[in-house]
């Protein structure tokens, strides 16, 4: 992986839903090892945009590019084939998801949650999936709670295996929908110090969030998004302290 | 007003005692007149000699009624089993894209929940004069093998057939709506995850919608065992047509019922105890105390929230 080449290329993303539009024509592209922050007001199409780029919603039109090649279809020959549910999921793998709502497997333990898919779908090995999953725990500060359910942990907690669970895909890219919004305010601080810590290794993240002090810190790239269009982006530092739209500008005084 | 405090007599410090409890007179006057009924219901039991309980004693582990029992809980075990299994089809069938699946789903479970069970009974059991032979070989081709119908509808299979079919369309909408609880947020963490569609129907989705069918399953089954009395009209020497058949001997007729309906009872009891511990299990995994399990089979029904009220 070239470090500063485009890892996540999105060309004229579009999506309705039924007549209201929620995306209208989006480019951006994301660079490897970079963490870019999405922001905006609610309803600006922020998560719609997260979710259209590992097609848990299927964009209408536009395509969105992984390491160059694109997500949800393929193309044979001359022509350009939709990818069944099974392809798409082997692409899917590579792009992490955090979900607001954590959407932990409430029947299994955490430690059950992180390596159920390493084992499922990678086909690793039991052992060693677990070796790994301890490792993972380790780095969220949750090794002593391999064995508690969800229902047993706070949301931050549940959060953090939610983070662990993904990255034991070893994704080249993790999404973040809203990860701090359900929790109550003393558990974000928890999250964020996780994310701020993948953020440090490198991982390369896409986060929709409405934390502005942890996008200002720690974005290396901070997106606008308002009625469905980035209303623009740039250097966090910049973007924040000297918006250029007087969207951003009225958005950034009622948050800030 | 220091005149006033002088007349009446000192009343206590009201932080050092504790108020006489609310009295409920009605519970009283109602509990009384239903124990009187009540014992007047047993004083009848016991008195009346055309119930003959000695009679009862005798029958209640006869050879003939035990061997009805059998039968009895097979026919509920296998009734049950092949309906929750075509049951699951059937949902997953529902709830599939393909129109073609989910009419065919629908068209069966119409039907099914339509017909009466003791019509259908009647029904499989004459099979043989609607399809006279069955034979098994590629359709318009050569033919693999063939039976006669009377010789595959004996009085169990057409029981069977009856039961379990109406049992899976009961079954597969029990199981869809428990498909359908589970979130949407659970498949999508499965689908980031590269899960594919039959990984996680099997490894999240069943699971938990399992979950959540157990209840309604657990009622099934007692009615399962209630219906299966319907199989005397096919001859079927179950637990309720054995007492029938030795009552059409003896002419012992309520003292035999009675002892149908002591062994109804009882595993009707033993199932919902079943269900109880079950459940509980799949709640939170910790063992149960047996005390809790029974006070729980006097509350359930009464306001609804067993589940509330059965955890510690």
């Amino acid at each position: 992986m070239n470090v500063g080449m485009p890892l996540l290329n999105v060309e004229r993303l579009t999506k309705s839903f039924g007549t209201h539009r929620v995306l209208t024509c989006i480019d951006m592209s994301v660079r490897a090892g970079d963490v870019t922050c999405i922001v905006g007001p609610s309803g600006s199409g922020k998560s719609t945009l997260l979710r259209c780029l590992n097609h848990l919603e299927v964009p209408d039109s536009g395509v969105v590019f992984l390491d160059g090649a694109p997500i949800g279809v393929r193309w044979r020959g001359q022509t350009l084939h939709r990818m069944s549910f099974n392809e798409l999921a082997a692409q899917r793998q590579r792009m992490g998801m955090v979900f607001q709502s954590f959407n932990l497997f409430p029947h299994k333990t955490a430690l059950e949650n992180i390596i159920e898919a390493p084992i499922v779908v990678q086909r690793h090995k039991r052992s060693e999936a677990i070796e790994e999953a301890m490792v993972l725990l380790d780095k969220v500060g949750l090794r002593e709670r391999a064995h508690y359910y969800p229902k047993q942990l706070s949301g931050g907690q549940q959060q953090r295996v939610a983070i662990a669970r993904s990255l034991a895909m070893r994704p080249a890219v993790m999404l973040f929908d809203e990860p701090t919004s359900a929790l109550d305010p003393e558990l974000v601080g928890e999250v964020l110090a996780v994310m701020r810590q993948l953020a440090e290794e490198g991982m390369t993240m896409v986060v929709v969030t409405h934390e502005m002090a942890f996008a200002r810190d720690v974005a290396d790239h901070l997106i606008f998004m308002d009625g469905g269009v980035i209303v623009e982006g740039g250097p966090p530092r910049e973007v924040l302290s000297n918006p250029q739209h007087a969207r951003t500008k009225s958005f950034l005084a009622r948050v800030l | 007003m220091a005149q006033n405090l002088k007349t009446l007599p000192e009343r206590p410090d009201i932080h050092t005692i504790q108020p006489v409890p609310e009295r409920h007179p009605s519970r009283w006057i109602g509990g009384v007149v239903l124990l009187v009924i009540v014992f007047l219901f047993v004083r009848l039991l016991v008195t009346n000699e055309n119930l003959h309980w000695d009679v009862v004693s005798r029958y209640m582990f006869s050879p003939e009624i035990l061997a009805g029992l059998g039968r009895t809980l097979l026919l509920t075990f296998i009734a049950m089993v092949l309906g929750l299994a075509i049951g699951v089809v059937l949902a997953i069938m529902r709830l599939s894209q393909n129109p073609v699946f989910q009419m065919a789903s629908w068209v069966w479970i119409w039907f099914f929940r339509g017909v009466p069970p003791l019509v259908q009974l009647i029904f499989w059991y004459n099979l043989a004069l609607l399809i006279p032979t069955v034979s098994l070989g590629i359709p318009f081709g050569p033919q693999l093998w063939s039976a006669s119908m009377n010789a595959l509808i004996t009085p169990f299979s057409a029981a069977v057939l009856g039961l379990a079919l109406t049992e899976s369309a009961y079954a597969a909408e029990m199981i869809r709506a428990g498909i359908q609880a589970v979130s949407t947020g659970q498949t999508e963490a499965a689908a980031t995850l590269g899960m594919s569609k039959a990984q996680t129907l099997r490894r999240i989705v069943l699971p938990q919608a399992l979950k959540i069918v157990v209840p309604p399953i657990g009622n099934d089954t007692i009615s399962m065992l209630k219906f299966t009395s319907l199989v005397s009209v096919l001859a079927l020497p179950d637990l309720l047509y054995s007492a029938q058949m030795i009552y059409s001997r003896t002419y012992e007729t309520i003292p035999l019922l009675i002892v149908a309906t002591i062994w109804y009872l009882v595993l009707s009891t033993i199932l919902t105890l079943v269900e109880h511990y079950i459940e509980h299990r799949m709640n939170d995994g910790r063992p149960l105390q047996v005390t809790l399990i029974l006070a729980s089979l006097f509350r359930t029904g009464f306001w609804g929230a067993r589940r509330a009220e059965v955890s510690p």
